[in-house]
């Protein structure tokens, strides 16, 4: 499926950067809309905050996504890790008595770890990631459910669920943490020669062999990240809610993929977008807010979700095909 | 990065002429027999632990209703990857087929057989269109059916809100009973009945053999795999590419709908839940049975064997009394078992039977 053009990487790279204006026109534009039907009630300070509050964890499951999409491979097991790694952290500290920093340190690790293996089990069987990440997220369904069966923890940290939904200027907590991971990983992919080297694995894994890159790391690496990421979409998920149960993460499999597809991010890997999945995030937010106040069906949300993936899939489509043509 | 390593066995539907020393590999690789030896094994250690795992009544005849769904279930998810392709949207493609079929039975009062037809027809057409979007356009498959998943999630929930009660249809059309809890031992000629085997399982047996059919023998099903190794090739040797993928989303849509027909006969209704659980169990007989990612060879027979696995893991463990969360943890380790193992049974039978190096 790949293309062995010469200036693919710059044409996709072209491609990247349309997207990402294409995608604040739109989210402006819902913005703008969502404004003026609703006279104004978007506007209000507390509706802006409750709208970057949820936010974070789509951004957070999206980025996890993508940074496996940057080597050309899937990681399914991104929506149950995220409600492991939030039982966990809650375990530690309800049943551990663990202090919250402890616990949020923790639950960020446990998603590493996790994301490590993925990553060293692909590596060491040369089984498709896709399978093997199947295979994982079927056995962390398990564990996530393992940890305390049907029970809901709760009253966890007074501390950190202040933390959740406290706001700075109007601005949540949880979305500045979220703005400067995802900064994080924008300059580690455009910056750091590891993320380079990723992306390399990705676009071209012969090339990037011959280039002395090591694809097997570049593969641990982008799981070990995954997991990281999906960690830190745990314990923002802890901090934002005061209670957690084993069906967190349930309904963000498919989710952490629509961003990062709608975003401009090829699957086949080696081009990596992190404003476009965040963009992304943020339109299918504005899809939630508007069902919300003009308190239609939730069921058309689902919908209009699925129209805009394949809707922004087709517009990249068209356009690279125009671009092809007209040379 | 494709692990795609033809082999040459009996069950495996395969492009013609494989590598010669393909031909070499022990009989001991092929994966069907691990997958038949791990199953037995399986059933002998639960039969022993739980004698209750051979009761005909509690187990053996609910396991075989489980088993054609998840079969059914596997072979649509097959059909999309025997062109290198997947199917994300089987369970809300069987949800809105039974919608359809519902619709029909309870508003046009269309008998069973005939409501069954134009739910697959609905269930086809939906795999078409996506096999369509995919052909024509050129985007991922992947994105395409995650798309479609998304979609069609709404549209059957929206329509479901208009009809009755708003999760299901209260119609049970004549026969939908009856093939839900008669087993063919109900039916006897003079003193001789049938086996213990649930009304639902031929479907699930002629389905199987059908796709097998057309993938081993048949042109069409031959060239659809052609498409999935290599679609220049394929083209090259003036095979319908497009035609060929829009068939195999086709089959895929269709026996999502028949999947989704037998789980509503075994809940006994047609609500909004169906399919809601099959995205898990459609790759993994499949992948069990080692039908590959990449596309252009296909194993009914290891796609049977890998359900079978996985609902006896399923039913054991529960018997056993895990709760059935708990149970995945077991079902994700064998897969990942199963799976290392096949790599390293290739490897070794690649050594030996291999080239001289």
């Amino acid at each position: 499926m790949t293309t062995t053009d010469l200036d693919e990487p710059a044409r996709s790279r072209f491609s990247a950067h349309t997207t990402e204006f294409t995608l604040a026109g739109i989210a402006a534009l819902g913005y703008v809309v969502l404004a003026a039907t609703t006279h104004g009630s978007v506007l209000s300070g507390d509706t802006i905050t409750a709208i970057l509050r949820f936010l974070a964890v789509p951004m957070m499951v999206g980025l996890s996504q993508m940074a496996v999409l940057a080597v050309g491979q899937m990681n399914l097991s991104v929506g149950v890790l995220t409600g492991f790694t939030a039982m966990a952290s809650a375990w530690l500290m309800v049943q551990v008595g663990l202090p919250a920093w402890l616990a949020v340190a923790g639950g960020v690790l446990i998603g590493a770890g996790i994301g490590l293996v993925n990553g060293l089990i692909v590596v060491f069987t040369r089984i498709n990631g896709f399978v093997v990440t199947l295979a994982t997220m079927t056995i962390i369904d398990g564990l996530r459910f393992g940890v305390h069966g049907t029970g809901t923890y709760q009253h966890y940290s007074a501390g950190l669920v202040a933390l959740g939904q406290g706001a700075v200027l109007g601005v949540p907590d949880v979305f500045i943490l979220a703005v400067l991971v995802a900064v994080a990983v924008a300059v580690f992919f455009r910056r750091a020669a590891l993320g380079r080297q990723l992306l390399a694995s990705g676009g071209n894994p012969f090339a990037a062999r011959l280039s002395g890159v090591s694809n097997d790391r570049s593969l641990v690496i982008a799981h070990l990240i995954s997991g990281l990421l999906a960690g830190v979409a745990g314990v923002i998920t802890v901090a934002l809610s005061g209670s957690v149960n084993a069906t967190v993460g349930d309904d963000l499999l498919l989710p952490s993929f629509a961003a990062p597809i709608i975003g401009g991010v090829a699957l086949a890997g080696g081009v990596v977008s992190v404003v476009g999945t965040c963009l992304a995030a943020l339109i299918v937010r504005l899809v939630d807010v508007a069902q919300a106040q003009y308190s239609i069906n939730p069921e058309w949300v689902d919908l209009i979700i699925g129209a805009v993936v394949l809707g922004a899939v087709l517009v990249t489509q068209l356009r690279l095909g125009r671009r092809r043509r007209g040379r | 990065m494709t692990q795609h390593t033809p082999t040459l066995s009996p069950e495996r539907s395969e492009l013609p002429s494989p590598p010669a020393r393909a031909r070499a590999l022990p009989f001991w690789a092929n994966p069907r027999l691990g997958l038949l030896v791990v199953i037995v094994v399986l059933v002998v250690v639960f039969a022993a632990a739980r004698p209750a795992f051979l009761n005909v009544g509690l187990t053996i005849v609910p396991m075989q209703s489980d088993l054609s769904v998840f079969v059914v279930v596997g072979l649509a998810q097959l059909a999309a990857l025997s062109l290198g392709h997947m199917n994300l949207a089987i369970g809300p493609t069987a949800a809105f087929a039974m919608f359809a079929m519902g619709w029909a039975c309870q508003d046009l009062h269309a008998p069973l057989l005939v409501g069954l037809l134009f739910g697959l027809a609905v269930g086809g057409l939906v795999g078409a269109a996506a096999g369509w979007t995919v052909a024509t356009t050129g985007v991922n498959s992947f994105v395409v059916t995650l798309a479609l998943n998304f979609a069609l999630l709404g549209v059957v929930s929206l329509l479901y809100s208009g009809v009755g009660d708003g999760v299901a249809f209260s119609v049970h059309p004549a026969g939908m009973d009856t093939l839900r809890d008669n087993t063919f031992s109900d039916y006897c000629v003079g003193n001789v009945c049938g086996p213990p085997v649930p009304l639902v399982v031929p479907i699930a047996v002629v389905a199987a053999v059908i796709v097998a059919i057309l993938y081993r023998r048949s042109r069409l099903g031959r060239e659809i795999l052609m498409t999935g190794a290599n679609v220049k090739a394929a083209e090259l040797s003036a095979i319908p590419t497009h035609r060929r993928i829009v068939q195999a989303h086709l089959l895929s849509g269709l026996l999502a709908g028949l999947a989704g027909f037998l789980l509503a006969v075994d809940n006994g209704a047609f609500s909004a839940d169906i399919g809601s659980q099959f995205l898990l169990p459609s790759f993994l007989g499949p992948i069990l049975g080692g039908t590959a990612l990449a596309g252009g060879a296909v194993s009914v027979l290891g796609t049977v064997l890998g359900a079978t696995l996985t609902e006896v893991v399923q039913t054991g463990l529960n018997l056993l009394q895990f709760q059935v969360e708990k149970s995945k943890i077991y079902i994700g380790i064998v897969l990942l078992l199963a799976l290392s193992l096949d790599r390293a049974r290739h490897v070794i039978a690649h050594r030996r039977g291999g080239r001289p190096a």
